[in-house]
């Protein structure tokens, strides 16, 4: 990879995008992306997004059924994350604020029903009013495949 | 306080033993510009922001980073993970399998261990802002080190997309502070 072709482009992209007053902005002239497009990016906002040396952006393979699941909610919380932190800073954008509700009550039906079939993600959980004590029954997230 | 969630902010699955990679990962963890620096620096700014939009957005990302700890850890430790002795010194971490065995330790890949002389805490909210874009920026390029280091689609998925939040959080912190600088709090 040449190192001053890769900053060329990541300036050039600087110029581009960053340098516009993106805090008189609303959400009436932003494109959002779907929570799934948006979480293998890392941005909901496609005007911020600036890849590198891949391509595209790499799709998430789910192993099984509980990943698949996972990865779904996976995606929602992405997406409240990061609409967070733009209405952090808007926060009378009537429009996000309707968007980030709609993924929220999503999340948390498939939360649900994701912690009945494998077990709880956080102490809230319905899933640990059960013995044996439910917590520490499923692998760790950082133990991956 | 914090809740704790049992998943990682995005999945880290990675098939492929490599020690070098994981040794150069640690950037990340425990380096000068690392999840942990940006984490600590914008915990602690946090308190003398001067209103609720800078008091929330550090709060966040602070958040956030701490989740991107938790995934270069995961990243590391599936890297070295099953690793032999033999595999250890062709990587250069018996130094650090001499101390730590297979275990996280946030240090940098060229042995310095975290240090909070990394972070940047003034008091002063346009100084802090401005310090935490450049922490973004320079965490931002050493991603892009670390992605030109492998071709490991498991390694530069999770790579590619902590590239990209820091993108963002330099995106957010821009617009703070030309807000707070427009408004003149």
């Amino acid at each position: 990879m040449n190192y001053y072709n890769k900053n060329n482009d990541y300036y050039n992209y600087v110029n581009n995008t960053y340098n516009q007053p993106l805090y008189n902005q609303s959400s009436n002239n932003k494109k959002i992306l779907d929570p799934y497009n948006g979480f293998v990016r890392g941005n909901m906002f496609s005007d911020l997004y600036n890849g590198y040396k891949l391509n595209k952006p790499l799709d998430i393979t789910p192993l099984n059924e509980q990943a698949d699941m996972l990865t779904y909610i996976d995606s929602l919380c992405f997406a409240l994350i990061d609409l967070n932190l733009y209405l952090d800073l808007y926060p009378n954008d009537s429009k996000i604020i309707e968007l980030f509700n709609s993924y929220r009550m999503e999340k948390d039906e498939i939360t649900k029903e994701y912690e009945s079939k494998y077990g709880p993600l956080t102490l809230n959980s319905d899933s640990l009013n059960k013995a044996p004590w439910a917590w520490d029954n499923m692998p760790w997230p950082w133990e991956g495949v | 306080m914090w809740l704790y969630e049992k998943k990682l902010e995005y999945p880290v699955n990675i098939r492929k033993k490599d020690l070098k990679m994981a040794k150069c990962m640690s950037a990340q963890l425990g380096g000068p510009d690392s999840e942990l620096s940006a984490s600590l620096q914008y915990m602690n700014q946090r308190y003398t922001m001067p209103d609720e939009k800078g008091k929330a957005l550090l709060t966040d990302i602070a958040t956030e980073e701490l989740a991107h700890v938790e995934m270069i850890a995961a990243m590391m430790y599936q890297l070295m993970k099953g690793a032999t002795i033999e595999e250890i010194k062709e990587a250069g971490l018996e130094g650090n399998f001499t101390m730590h065995d297979g275990a996280i330790y946030p240090m940098s890949p060229t042995g310095e261990p975290f240090t909070t002389a990394y972070i940047a805490v003034t008091g002063d909210y346009i100084a802090d802002l401005e310090s935490d874009m450049a922490s973004e920026q320079r965490a931002r390029a050493t991603y892009e080190h670390l992605m030109d280091l492998t071709n490991d689609p498991d390694v530069l998925g999770p790579l590619s997309f902590l590239r990209q939040r820091e993108i963002v959080h330099y995106q957010r912190f821009k617009e703070l502070r030309n807000y707070y600088l427009e408004k003149k709090i």
